[in-house]
This record gives structure tokens, sequence and C-alpha cells, in this order.
């Protein structure tokens, strides 16, 4: 296990009346809400930023928001840490826990509530998988755009706390712009609901200000999202290149051509081989770096968008274009783009980046990248959402052999810090968490990074929601347990 | 109202803020001041302008991001983006006309009211487009949230929280948002003589086909006549707008037409008719009357919209049309009802949030601009407000009426 | 993810081979969402990543497992679901089975669930004492709903409520002669449960099978395939079924020559299949049980390889029910469907068809509230497709299903019998 990055120091008094707090939730919760066993907590520890791992105090998996209010209330009111859970799938560390906190897991509330279509809408718990929204609503035509690689097994819960988005973005937007509003608990048991089935809300965009949040200002419970019709067709395609620079500049050309397809996605060679393994989706070997651009719409729509987008590739050099040709083999090329981080797994352990860079850096920043990692003798795979700039740099190593370990995340710190200088930032869709919690002062002036903390204490002053995140532990309020 | 204060740099902005906390004197906060008769009556011992923090900071068409300062007005950024085939997604309306004020908008304001218009319902409102801005907290420290690139989740997203903040959060000196590629073509396909309630299905039909509608409205017969100078044909008009290439464009008119003629005489509107159509509609054409008539503007789910004014005109006389696929209402009151009766009918029907757009001064005085909120919400933007603003000094009593 | 394990621990080979499988997990977490337990219980203990986990840490401290883990790994459905969804190729199945025998070895269970076990390992394995333990179940079978109100007695209700009012008895053997040139020689498996239970699927196989000219080999003494005790950890059982049908099957293979052993269950099919590896530690096996293994194939794709001819549309609906052990432990997932519309049947997939129908081996008596959720969910799947017919490809399905509808439910390849020209199955008529 890794220890550059530190955790809170646990409240004493918290971890001194562990039984009595684990006996109040007992109280609190039906016996199926409550996992407090030391054996049962392990798999608890950690999420898929797998390289830090923290025991909770106790684990609680609650059917309702009432429920979740409950817990809450309690927590306020004992000065209880609390870390929100979804599926567990956050690359950054978000939803690891701390020795004195409780875990609220969603994972129970799985329920999709209502969907409206003439309003395009589906009311949904927390804990619902991002994909089973589009699986649910796909028969009638309908879908929910913000689509991460993880979206089988991650909450929209979890989307809404990092404002994920995915491949298909480019054209729809990420969480945030597709999510019209929220029923969420606040720390002290409160229960308040943001925006509706309307647009827009009366007073300040909370609704917005919740959304990336990381579960720092409350729990959400119940969340309405906006569906959108499915385009007549859509075709991914694929384009192979003799080095990455020329895929990067073909990204920043086609963008700034005005095209904007639904989806750029980049993948350099060692990715290209990963997920060919796993997917078999006929991705091209023979090339050093693959964009996959997807077109939707009418056939003639998706021929035009096409033939200007092949014209642009053909100017730097593209070696091979390759159009799906059924409904199968689009869903293998996607299969294999979505399974890209879980399928590196099988030939290394490995931690992924996610800084965005403007357009016109991607070329320069993905050469910097390679030579910052090769620097210290690792490798890197790319694959990324190239079309906004996303990028997610996976450096392999072997997590079983500590001086790899320490090697591959100072390659990342340095490899976020890059994207920053570069007029980016540390991170396009995974969320700070703990992983780049120690980096914000690269990003942001100190003042700055004040202000958002006055802003997060307007919602708990106690610093009682996922403490250990997202603001270095220097210079906090005395509050938040400042070191 | 007294001191104006106009600065042309951004630390003398800042210098001007610090003062003004620390004498405790509060500042009325205001770009080109044309919608100044817009939400409540500030009272406010000075005014801070931005107007002198003007002008495009950097374009980058093939980036299709715009930094700009926040007193830039709004026609220049429109102007630099026309030479460059680009626009402001989320269409944002010019208030002028219905609100009976001169001047010159400017793009802090805009995102500050985050106002957007018909498009906005499937491309996003302003703050959907708005990247980073920089912007001066109560305390005069100036300071940056967001960044300029499109996706970016590092830490709380303080832009989504200023933009719509009515200037009561910060004072934005500059603006960074994304613009998109102008669309080619448009066309505006005309169903006739449908009332509010088989409007409203006929919208949803519209926006449930793979035709990217982009802009869904419904001009009842009272107000029809109003728009294209009276060139509109005739009865109610139910309105769907299509861009994009030309020929895409034709093959979804076509489709959209195959599935909705069977509802109503169907009629077509080319690109420069249909420009224009849609710009009044977004101006709210039939409400600049030059009037203090008041004038609401509700935000519902698309299919409580008829439904709520069905209710409402069994009780006061209203005049109105539908954007946003029946789910924005613009109504007119023709006698004065309270904002109360508006707010109760809307909440019976589905609930949303009514604005109170334009008003006499003696409506202004009494009546909530903005939907009211849950007593926990307004506990919570308080608390907000006192951490950006401790010594509340911009636009105090902007958003609630105290 | 890393791992911690000593040099002295690794130096056994079970915990190697699970080590090697634990370090190619990433923890990314895709595999809950597939896993029937997690997807009905929502809980991370009951997930694939959450047993990995719980597997791992009490592999790492060496120690012997109890009453909590047991609880959590008990209730997998050994599905594979997780493997079939897992991108980093994290080999779940030879995780688990470590894992059971470790349990089995250390832990000591509560005295009804030893009973329960010992009983169903008794009896299950063998088709006489099976067959007499039916006949006291159906006198039994009032008492179900008594026994199931007091806990420790629940698997014996489910038990009750399983066993079929009736058994059909099986049909005299009637060894035709090839009716064409002869295509191939294979051995059919008769297995365990399945004969007492449904003796016309393997009458169905014989029966299409040589009327495509494949001669059927009839070698002495195998049995039951060892499935049964395997996913109850008990290794030394499981591995002694299956030395002695590898023994079997080589004497035939030695003697007269085997181009495949046919296996109409696909849960016997996963294991068989799987003998090699079980056996690789055993130099006196670990050849012979490899030969056995890629040899073994499921009945549906042995006959995708024999070119049936297409037949014109027979105006019936079928809803194909992919086992577990199909779709995820043997990767059969187009050839069933392939046969059955060449053959004139409309094919429909269920929704969620990936998700177990809770029958799994024994777990239906072992975790009978579990299995009850997942049925009521399959069988609401099933219906939904308004299909006139189930046809799935284990015997263990179809007495699940069955339990739980009343729409026939048949194995595959007793319609491509009937399509091919045999008679119309007896639970169609
Ligand atoms: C009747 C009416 C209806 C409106 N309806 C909508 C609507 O439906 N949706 C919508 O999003 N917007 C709405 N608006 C606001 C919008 O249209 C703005 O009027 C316009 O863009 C303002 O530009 P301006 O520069 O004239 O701003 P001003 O009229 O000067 O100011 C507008 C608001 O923004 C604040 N502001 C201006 N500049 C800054 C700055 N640099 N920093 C911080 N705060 C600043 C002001 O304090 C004021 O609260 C409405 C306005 C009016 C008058
Ligand atoms: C292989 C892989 C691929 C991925 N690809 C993408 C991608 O393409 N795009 C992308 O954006 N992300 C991606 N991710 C990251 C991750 O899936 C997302 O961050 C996801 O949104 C997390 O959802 P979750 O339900 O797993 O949440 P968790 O990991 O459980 O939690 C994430 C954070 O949200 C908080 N949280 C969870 N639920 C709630 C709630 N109800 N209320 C308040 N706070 C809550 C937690 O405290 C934590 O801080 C990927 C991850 C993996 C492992
Ligand atoms: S899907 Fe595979 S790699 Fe991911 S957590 Fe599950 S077993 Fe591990
Ligand atoms: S085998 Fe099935 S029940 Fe067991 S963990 Fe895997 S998916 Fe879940």
């Amino acid at each position: 296990m890794s220890d550059v990055i530190s955790f809170l120091p646990p409240r004493e008094k918290v971890l001194a009346r562990r039984s009595t707090i684990i006996a109040d939730l007992a109280d609190l919760l039906p016996a199926d809400c409550l996992v407090h066993e030391p054996r049962e907590l392990v798999p608890f520890e950690t999420d898929a930023f797998v390289a830090y791992r923290r025991l909770p105090l106790a684990v609680v998996l609650p059917h309702n928001t009432a429920q979740v209010a409950a817990v809450l209330k309690y927590c306020h009111r004992y000065g209880v840490p609390v870390v929100p859970r979804g599926a567990g799938t956050s690359l950054c560390g978000g939803a690891i826990p701390q020795e004195d906190a409780v875990v609220i897991g969603l994972s129970k509330m799985s329920r999709i509530l209502e969907v409206d279509f003439a309003n395009r809408t589906a009311t949904v718990q927390a804990g619902v998988t991002n994909l089973s929204i589009s699986d649910t609503v796909g028969p009638e035509g309908y879908f929910y755009a913000p689509d991460p690689s993880s979206q089988l097994a991650c909450t929209i819960g979890g989307n809404i706390a990092m404002n994920s988005g995915g491949a298909h973005c480019l054209k729809y937007g990420v969480t945030t712009n597709n999510l019209l509003g929220v029923k969420m608990v606040l720390m002290d048991g409160t229960v308040i609901d943001l925006g509706g089935k309307h647009l827009d809300s009366a007073g300040y965009d909370l609704l917005g200000l919740v959304c990336g949040s990381e579960g720092q200002l409350g729990i959400v419970t119940e969340a309405t999202v906006r569906l959108i019709a499915k385009p007549e067709g859509a075709r991914p395609v694929l384009f192979g290149f003799t080095s990455s620079e020329e895929a990067g500049a073909c990204v920043a050309d086609v963008i700034g051509a005005g095209i904007i397809p639904v989806a750029i996605e980049f993948m350099d060679k060692p990715a290209i081989e990963i997920c060919e393994a796993f997917a078999k989706a006929g991705y091209p070997l023979d090339v050093e770096a693959l964009l996959i651009v997807e077109v939707e719409g009418s056939e003639a729509e998706m021929e035009a968008m096409l033939s200007s987008i092949v014209e642009i590739a053909r100017r730097h050099g593209v070696k091979t274009v390759r159009e799906s040709q059924s409904a199968t083999e689009a869903a293998l090329i996607w299969k294999g783009r979505k399974s890209a981080f879980g399928a590196t797994g099988r030939i290394a352990d490995y931690i992924c980046m996610d800084g965005t860079v403007p357009l016109s850096k991607l070329s320069y920043v993905l050469k910097r990248t390679s030579e910052i990692v090769e620097g210290f003798g690792l490798r890197v795979a790319n694959v990324f959402h190239a079309g906004d700039g996303n990028m997610h740099p996976l450096i392999l190593f072997n997590a079983n052999d500590p001086v790899e370990a320490a090697k591959a995340e100072a390659a990342g710190n340095e490899i976020l810090k890059l994207c920053v200088d570069a007029g980016g930032c540390l991170t396009g869709e995974h969320g700070v968490g703990i992983e780049k919690r120690d980096l914000m002062l690269h990003q942001y002036t100190r003042a700055e990074l004040d202000q958002q903390i006055r802003v997060r204490e307007a919602f708990d002053s106690q610093w009682l929601l996922n403490p250990s995140k997202v603001f270095p532990l220097d210079g906090r309020p005395q509050t938040a347990g400042a070191v | 109202m007294s001191l104006l204060l106009v600065p042309t740099r951004e630390e003398e902005a800042a210098d001007m803020i610090r003062a003004a906390a620390e004498a405790k004197r509060s500042l009325a906060i205001s770009g080109g001041n044309t919608r100044s008769g817009f939400g409540q009556q500030v009272e406010a011992q000075g005014v801070l302008r931005s107007a002198g923090l003007s002008g495009i900071v950097a374009y980058d068409p093939a980036e299709m991001v715009l930094t700009a300062r926040a007193g830039t007005p709004v026609s220049e950024i429109e102007e630099a983006l026309a030479e460059n085939g680009q626009m402001l997604a989320f269409e944002p309306m010019d208030h002028r006309a219905v609100m009976g004020t001169v001047g010159e908008p400017t793009i802090g304001g805009i995102f500050a009211t985050n106002t957007s218009g018909p498009r906005r319902f499937v491309a996003g409102a302003a703050r959907d487009s708005l990247l980073g801005v920089r912007y001066i907290n109560g305390r005069g420290e100036v300071l940056r949230a967001g960044g300029r690139v499109m996706k970016n989740v590092t830490g709380l997203d303080l832009v989504k929280l200023l933009a719509g903040s009515f200037g009561t959060l910060g004072f934005l000196t500059e603006v960074t948002f994304r613009v998109l590629p102008r669309p080619q073509d448009q066309r505006t396909i005309i169903l006739s003589g449908l009332d509010d309630g088989e409007a409203a299905r006929a919208m949803a039909i519209a926006m449930s086909l793979s035709v990217e509608v982009s802009g869904a409205a419904h001009l009842p017969e009272s107000v029809r006549g109003r728009f294209l100078n009276g060139n509109l044909s005739d009865g109610p008009a139910t309105v769907l707008r299509l861009e994009g290439l030309a020929a895409s464009v034709a093959v979804r008119a076509q489709k959209l037409v195959a599935t909705l003629q069977s509802l109503a005489p169907i009629s077509q509107l080319e690109a420069e008719e249909s420009r224009v159509l849609w710009q009044e509609i977004r101006d709210v054409k039939p409400y600049a009357d030059g009037t203090m008539k008041p004038l609401w503007r509700v935000s519902v789910a698309p299919t409580s919209g008829f439904q709520l004014v069905a209710a409402l005109r069994l009780q006061a006389g209203i005049d109105c049309f539908y954007d946003w696929q029946g789910g924005l209402l613009w109504m007119r009151m023709e006698s004065e009802p309270e904002g109360e009766l508006v707010r109760h009918v809307m909440h019976q029907t589905g609930g949303g949030h009514a604005t109170l757009v334009r008003a006499s001064d003696d409506m202004r005085a009494t009546e909530n601009a903005f939907e009211p909120l849950p007593a926990a919400v307004l506990a919570l933007q308080a608390r907000v407000k006192q951490q950006l603003d401790p010594a509340g000094i911009f636009n105090p009593g902007k958003m609630a009426r105290s | 993810m890393q791992t911690n394990f000593t040099a002295e621990q690794l130096a056994d080979p079970h915990v190697a081979e699970s080590e090697a499988i634990l370090r190619r997990c990433v923890h990314c977490g895709f595999c809950t969402a597939t896993c029937p337990t997690y997807v009905t219980l929502g809980n991370e203990l009951d997930s694939p990543r959450g047993r990995i986990y719980l597997i791992k840490d009490m592999l790492e401290n060496g120690r012997a497992a109890d009453a909590q883990v047991v609880k959590h790994l008990d209730r997998c459905l050994s599905c594979l679901a997780c493997t079939t969804t897992c991108p980093s190729g994290v080999d779940y199945m030879h995780l688990i089975d470590n894992a059971r025998a470790h349990v089995e070895n250390t832990y000591r269970r509560p005295l009804m669930d030893r009973l329960i076990r010992n009983v169903l390992a008794f009896v299950l394995p063998y088709p006489s004492r099976f067959r007499a333990a039916l006949k006291l179940a159906r006198i039994g079978k009032p008492f179900g709903p008594m026994l199931a109100g007091f806990a420790p007695l629940k698997p014996f209700a489910a038990m009750l409520t399983l066993a079929p009012v009736t058994l059909p008895q099986p049909l005299p053997q009637q060894s035709q002669p090839l009716a064409v040139a002869k295509r191939g020689r294979v051995a059919i498996l008769t297995g365990c449960a399945q004969p007492v239970l449904d003796p016309r699927i393997n009458e169905a196989t014989e029966r299409l099978l040589t009327r495509l000219g494949v001669e059927i080999a009839r070698p002495k003494g195998e049995g039951c395939c060892g499935a049964l005790v395997h996913h109850m950890g008990r290794e030394e059982q499981a591995l002694n079924f299956a030395r002695r049908n590898v023994d079997v099957w080589t004497r035939e293979i030695e003697e007269r020559g085997l181009d495949a052993i046919i296996i109409t269950a696909s849960g016997c099919g996963t294991t068989i299949k799987d003998y090699g590896h079980m056996l690789r530690l055993d130099p006196s096996y670990a050849e012979k049980a490899r030969r056995i293994s890629a040899l073994a194939k499921d009945i549906t794709e042995y006959l995708a390889t024999l070119d049936l001819p297409p037949l014109e549309s027979r105006g019936l609906t079928v809803a194909y029910h992919s086992a577990c052990s199909m779709q995820h432990g043997q990767k059969i997932t187009l050839q069933p469907k392939a046969l059955l519309r060449n053959a004139g049947f409309a094919v429909r997939d269920p929704a969620e068809g990936h998700l177990c129908c809770g029958s799994a081996g024994t777990y239906n008596i072992l975790q009978p509230e579990i299995s009850a959720q997942l049925k009521a969910r399959k069988v609401k799947n099933i219906e939904a497709t308004k299909a006139n017919i189930i046809a799935t490809g284990n015997i263990g399905c179809m007495t699940q299903i069955a339990s739980g509808t009343a729409m026939p439910i048949v194995h595959t390849v007793e319609l491509l019998d009937w399509a091919y020209g045999g008679p119309k199955p007896d639970k169609l008529s």
C-alpha cells in the first residue's frame, strides 16, 4: 500500500465510542443494512484507486432517503464523519473511507422511480447504475447521454458527485449538463429538493454546485435526469495513424473545422493492443495511434460528416480508415474502448491520470507524457476522450514492487502538473478525491481554494462529509482537523 | 443611489470592493443595466459597473473557446463570433425591447443572470457554456473559478454558483465560454390550428423523434399576429426548428412532417424567416408592447405548461405563449393578480418556478420577483452568500424580498 | 491489485494459483453490476469484487474460514457472470474453487448445515439413491411449508418444494441402426440427476444423433461429473468422480476411438471441460484429463458442426434461456439459438439474460430465499417475451424455472430432435 498521501488523523472520541455508535446505528436501521464485523469491513476499505486503503468504522446500506437522513442526523449530532459510496469505481479514491467514518453505501437504493417520456426525464434512486437508465428507456427510443466507461457499474449518485463524463459527452455534455434535479440529505439530516422536471431554478444554482462536489456537500438519494431521443443511426469509424502526434493534430483540426462528432476517442499502440486482446474488435494493430470517431444521424448526415473528417485525416497521413459494418461490430468497437482500463489489468497494474488540456496542446502533452513516464523507467498507455482534450495516460507498474509504485505516483504527479501548465486542469472527469488533493495548489491559489473551502463549510461546518478528500489537509480551518 | 464606480482594471475593482466592504457600503452591480428593472429593487449606496472592463481577451475559433472581460458588449462578442461562423449555443435573449430599457447588454450580465433563449431546452443554459470566470468576492479578492477547457471537475464548481447569482455573490471581471459552429441552414415547420394541449402533445412527439429539433414553441392565436409582421399563417402556430447541414435539415424536415401531418396542416419557413421568427420568440416580441403590464416567465415540465395556463385562466386574464416544448411560459397579465395565485396554481400542476420579469414599480415593491424557496434551501443560500460576501455588500435584497 | 503473500505461502500451488488470479484484478468493480447476488442484495460483500477481497484477506492472512466469510462465499452461485464481465480476465472460477476447498478444510459448519450438505453429497450424485429420495420426498411434500417456518430446516423445505410430483420413466432403449453414412462416434454423458428427472433429454439426443449418422458409444461405468460436490468444496470426492470418468472415457478412446464426449447438461459440461485443470497436479491423470476436457462438447456445440439443413418456419416462438454454465462457464452463446432458428423456430432473448435463474446446482436448496427471488425475476423476464416455449440446455434450470411458470420448458435438443423428425416432446402436448 502506498503512503505518500495521508488521511486525516481519526477522531479519537469517535473511535472510543465505536461500539456505542454501532449499537445506535443498529437501532436506526434494519439488520441487513448494517455491516460492522471487522472481517466484513475489509472489502469496503478501498475503491478503484486501490493503492490506498482505510478500514471504515462501519458501513450502512440504507433502503431509502429517510434512513439516510436518520443516519446523517445521528452522525451530525455525535460528530461522526461519513463517506458516501456508490459502486466504488472512483479512480481518485473518492470513496475510500477512514477509520472513524461510517460509509453510507447507496447500493440498495437501485430503483428507477419514474420514466416520463413526454417530458423526457427519468427519476431514479442514487444507487441506480448509469447504464441501467439507458437500458430501461432504450426500447422506447431514448438514452441517457453521459456514458463513463464504467457505466455498467457506476451509480448515478457517484456520477453526480464526480460530474462524470464519457465518450459521447463531446456532443451531449457531461453529467451536470444532463441533470435536472436531485433529492439530497444535508449533513444535519435535512432533506432538500433541488431542481425538478423543469429547467433552471430560482435562487442560486445549488444543483450545479452539488454536481461534482465529491460527496462533500450532502448525500444525493434521488436524481432526475434528462433523456434524449436516440439518433437515427450511429457509426463508429476507426482511423489509424502512424504517430500519436498526427492523430492529436487531426483531432484539433476536426474540431477546428467546426465538425463536432458525437465522440472522438484516442488510443495509442499499447492501448490498442490491450483492448484488442480483450474485445477482439478488429482494431488495426499496425498503427501507432487510433482514433475512434463516432458520427450519428441520418445516413446522409453521417456520410457528409464522415467525408469531411476523412479529408482532414488524409491531410494527417491517416493509414487506415475502417467503418463499422454492423451493429455487432460497432458494439465491439465500443466494448473494447470502454474496457480499456480493466483490460490493462491483464498486463500490469496501472494508475490512470485524468488531466484536460486545450486541443492545441494535445500533441505536445502526449509527447511530454511519454518522456516523463519513460524517464521513470515505466511504460504508459494512452486511451482517452480526445475531442475535449481529456487525457488518460495509464501508467503501468507492478503494485507488488514498492519502488515502482512510488515512481508511478511521482510520474503521475508530473503529468498532472504538465496538464495544468499547458492551460488545462488536474482532472476532467475522475475527480480530485485523495489522489490529486495535494496538487490542488498547483492549479489554484490559496485564496481561490479558501473560497471553495468556505462554500463547502456553508454545507458542512463540522467537516464530517468525506473529510479527507479534495482539499489539501494543510491550511484547512481548525474545524477540518487542520494539520 | 450615489457613488458610481466604473473601474477599468481588475485590481482597481478589487480595491473599490475592499474599501466598500470595510466601510460596509453596499454596491449595486451592473453591466449594461439593460435589465435593471428585473429582480427585486436594490437599495445600494453605490453602483459598481463593469463597463470599464471591456474587450475580448482571447478567442481561438479552432478551440471554440472565447475569453472576454465582463463588461464587453454582447454585440461585440456576437460580431466576432459571426465573423468566424460561430455562435453562443444558448441564444441569450435581448431584454431591451420587452423591458423598455436602453443601453448595451454585457457578456458578464448575460452570465450573471444565466440568460438563455429557445435552444436552452436542448443545448443547455448560459451556465452550461460557461467554462471559467475571474471574479472578485466580497472581501475584494481577485479569484478564478473553472478554466478554459471543456472538461474540468477540479474542486467545487463555483462557476455554476456564480452564473445566475445576479451579482449577489461576486463581481465578474472576465468570463471564458464555449462557442459552437453556427448551423449552415435552418427551417421551421409550422403546425396550424392546434389548441394548447394538442400542441404540447405534438411537441412531445417531435422531441421523441431522432430529428434533433432545436426549437419548439407554441404561439396561440392571440400572439400569432405579432410575429413576422403578422405573416405567420392563420390560427395558433406550433413551430419546430431544425438546424444543421442543408441536406440533413431537408431530410429531417421530411421525417418530421411525415410523422406530424396527421395532426394538423403543415407549412414551413425557410432559413431567413425562420431565423427572424426565433429571434422574436427569443426576445418575447409579443410583449415588447411598450407597457409595464406584468410579465411572468414560468419554467415547468413541458407537459404541465398548458395545464397551468388552463387552470390559471379560470381565475385571471392572461395572454401567453410557450417555448421549450411547452415548458417555458411567457405570460402577460391583463390585470395584476398576485404572484401567489400564479405560484399556487403552478405548484398544483406539478411545480416549477415563476419569475416576475416586468412590472410596475408598485408591484415590484410587494411581489417576489423570484420563486420563494423552501426554508431549508433559503437558509443554505444565505450561508453560501455569507461565505462569498460576508459583509453583504453585493446587490442587497436582489434575490429575495427580506 | 497488490497482494501480500510470503514465499512460504506461495509454495502451496493452490495459494500460488489464487495469488496469480488476484494480481489480475484491478478492483474496477465492473463485475458487481452483473452479479445476481449483488443485484439482489445490494451489498458489496455479496458481489464478486467483495468476495475476491474477502478471499484475498483470508488467504493472505493464512486464516481459517469463519462464519462471516463463509456466509458470503456460500451465497455465490458460481454462475460466472462476473467472469464474462471482467475485462481483466480474472479467473474467478478457480479462485472460488480454491476458496471453497479452503472453507471445507478449515471451517466447521453448524450441525444442520453439515447434515444437509452430507445428505446432498450422499444422494444427488447417485441416480438410484436420488430416485429413492424423490419417492420419499413426494410423501413429504405436504410438510414443506411447515419446515420452511423453521430457519435451519429451510433447505429441506426447498428440497420438498422442488421435488417433482411425478417422474417420467425412461423409454426402453432403441438402438436404431445408422440411417446415413457414419459421421462420427461419440459418448454421451449419462450423469446423475438428469436421467432421473428427465430421461427424455438424452433419449432425444441419441435419436437425433443417430439419425444424423453419429454412432453412440455406451462405455460402462461413467457417472456423476463431480460438479455437485466440487461446488461444495469437497475436493477429494470431486476429483474421484473426475478420475472415474476419465478412466472410463480413456478406455473407450483407446479401444474404439471417440470424436467427442457429448454433454447435455451444461453444468456438467463446465466441470468436465475443467477436468484438465482440476487434475493438473495429479501426474498420473493430468495428461488424460486434458484430453478428456478437449473432447468434451455441449450437444449444441457439436450439432453446430454438423451443418443441419434449414427448415421452414414452424410458427412457434421459443424463449431461449441461456444457462449460466452455458453462456458464462462455457461461453456458448450463439450456437443454440442459431440451431433453433435454423430449425424453424422464432427465438427471443429474455431481458437480463445474463442473470442466473437461481438453480445453480444445489443452490436452490441451500440458499432458498435468494434462489426464489432470482427465479421470480427470471420467470418475469421470460414470460414477458410472450413466447410459446422455453428452451434451455441445463436440467437444473429446467427444474427451477418449471417450478415457477406454467410455460412449457424443454431442452434445446428436444426441440431439435422434434424438428428433424423425432416425436413431439411430451411437455408440449
Ligand atoms: C426582464 C428580464 C428578464 C430576464 N429574464 C431572464 C431570463 O429569463 N433568464 C436569464 O437567464 N436572464 C434573464 N434576464 C437577465 C438578462 O437578460 C440580462 O438582462 C442581460 O444579459 C443583462 O446584461 P446587462 O449587462 O445589461 O446586465 P445588467 O442589467 O446590468 O445586470 C443584470 C444582472 O447581472 C448582474 N451583473 C451584471 N454584470 C455583472 C458582473 N460583471 N458581475 C456580476 N454581476 C453582474 C447585475 O447585478 C444584475 O443583477 C432577464 C432580465 C430581465 C430584465
Ligand atoms: C474502469 C473505469 C473506467 C472509468 N471511466 C470513467 C469515464 O469514462 N468517465 C468518468 O467520468 N469516470 C470514469 N471512471 C470513474 C468512476 O467510474 C466515476 O467517477 C463514477 O462516477 C463513480 O461512480 P460510483 O458509483 O462508483 O461512485 P463511488 O466511486 O462509489 O464514489 C465516487 C465519489 O462520489 C461520492 N458519492 C457516491 N455516491 C454519492 C451520493 N449518492 N451522494 C453523494 N456523494 C456520493 C463518493 O463519496 C465519492 O467521493 C471510471 C472508473 C473505472 C474503474
Ligand atoms: S471486473 Fe475483474 S478486475 Fe474488475 S473488480 Fe471484477 S474481477 Fe476485478
Ligand atoms: S459466480 Fe455469479 S454469484 Fe458468484 S460472484 Fe460471480 S457473478 Fe456473483
